[in-house]
């Protein structure tokens, strides 16, 4: 029963750190539920996609009252993260936990360095601004211009869209092997890569995560490696969690927890580091 | 979401406003599968605080057809693989409504890509009851 509150606990703490960070839950997530749990590494992956896509439904619907995200890049781009999750929920069951604990951990020193340069933006409290993500450029149906055109709007146009599209692919392998939403990779792809305003990035990201991990999430739950006693604490507190910390995320001092959790997670890299080497 | 006027077909456009109906719809969805899911988990998880279940309790793996029965003999699991369900259904449900939004504009390179996408949702279902990895 304590172990049962602990989770939601720990589910709201990393929720609402995600939410206020701009980081999917599952960066945080499968540490704790590896480390402080002593789940299973894949059981801990699996939890951590449902609570993706928790996650993902709950803000959707925020980003598309605000337009803030584009429809039609996310669909787009969720394609393809879709289809490397689908390899990577496959390829998960076939590779060694401790491959994959050094795979987390090198993921961990990724984000503590984006981190650490202040490239990650807040999290959905910052996503608030419209920016014509909602409607289709002139001329954007089927007699229309190419695929740039159809994914552009008056304020910015895309570009890139094939090497982000393998980006993509990329970005959906690491969430379901990983457990993690994809959003380190989706939003520098789209914001760097294809030019993309960062708060669309972000936006267009939360629409991309949640249709990512239903591939994945799929192959673990039919093969029974969602563990409903986990999932449904932890999903449960990661809602809370998130969504009081995006409310909040405007009167939080991020910069003191951006450094904070450079902290934390390069401690937690380390962690599952020795876990992968067998320290 | 305004698409262009096509001269070349008897069938009419999607008007903004019905774009905006359709899109309120999506929303719509997203806003029940969320709180149905967090009903079913919240349930689920009280039901197991009330009935002193572990999460290191040994747990039956998924299997759809006893979801049912478990939910109506107010067993813990079936809320909380009920709601699990529900979450995975939901961002699915937000694809169909987009498919609906570009038939209706005729927009069919997006039609393709969410066909596409369901395609693929399709393929991991299928290959995980056939392949035991």
């Amino acid at each position: 029963m304590i172990t049962g509150l602990l989770l939601l606990v720990s589910g709201a703490f990393a929720g609402a750190f995600g939410a206020l960070l701009g980081l999917g839950g599952g960066v945080l997530l499968v540490p704790l539920l590896t480390l402080g749990f002593e789940r299973p590494l894949r059981e801990s992956v699996a939890v951590a996609l449902v609570c993706v896509i928790v996650t993902s439904s709950a803000a959707s619907g925020a980003h598309l009252q605000r337009r803030t995200a584009n429809l039609r890049l996310g669909l787009l781009l969720a394609l393809f993260t879709a289809l490397g999750s689908l390899v990577g929920g496959l390829v998960s069951f076939l590779v060694p936990e401790r491959l994959l604990a050094g795979l987390f951990a090198l993921l961990l020193v990724y984000v503590c360095v984006t981190m650490a340069r202040g490239f990650l933006p807040r999290g959905r409290g910052s996503a608030t601004a419209g920016v014509g993500g909602g409607e289709p450029p002139p001329g954007a149906g089927w007699s229309a211009g190419s695929l740039v055109a159809l994914l552009s709007t008056p304020d910015y146009r895309v570009r890139r869209v094939g090497p982000a599209s393998g980006a993509s692919v990329g970005s959906g392998l690491l969430s379901a092997l990983l457990g993690v939403g994809g959003g380190v990779i989706n939003v520098p792809t789209m914001h760097v890569l294809m030019g993309v305003p960062l708060r669309v990035a972000t936006a267009t990201s939360n629409l991309v995560v949640g249709v990512t991990a239903i591939a994945s999430a799929i192959i673990y739950l039919v093969n029974g490696a969602i563990d409903p006693y986990v999932a449904g604490p932890t999903a449960l507190g990661v809602f809370a969690g998130a969504t009081v910390g995006a409310r909040n995320a405007h009167r939080v001092d991020v910069r003191v927890l951006r450094g904070l959790f450079v902290v934390v997670l390069g401690w937690t890299a380390l962690q599952m580091a020795r876990r992968a080497i067998g320290a | 979401m305004s698409a262009p006027a096509d001269p070349g077909t008897a069938v009419a456009p999607v008007t903004p406003a019905e774009a905006a109906a359709i899109e309120h719809d999506i929303r719509r969805v997203l806003a029940v599968g969320t709180w149905l899911g967090i009903a079913l988990l919240a349930t689920g998880v009280a039901l197991m605080l009330v009935n002193g279940i572990s999460p290191h309790q040994a747990f039956t793996p998924f299997d759809l057809g006893r979801v049912l029965p478990d939910l109506l003999a107010g067993r813990a699991e079936g809320f909380l693989w009920a709601g699990i369900v529900v979450f995975i259904a939901t961002p699915i449900a937000r694809v169909l409504g987009e498919l609906v939004l570009y038939v209706r504009g005729r927009e069919w390179t997006m039609t393709l890509v969410a066909l596409a996408i369901l395609g693929v949702v399709a393929l991991s279902l299928l290959i995980a009851l056939l392949v035991e990895v």
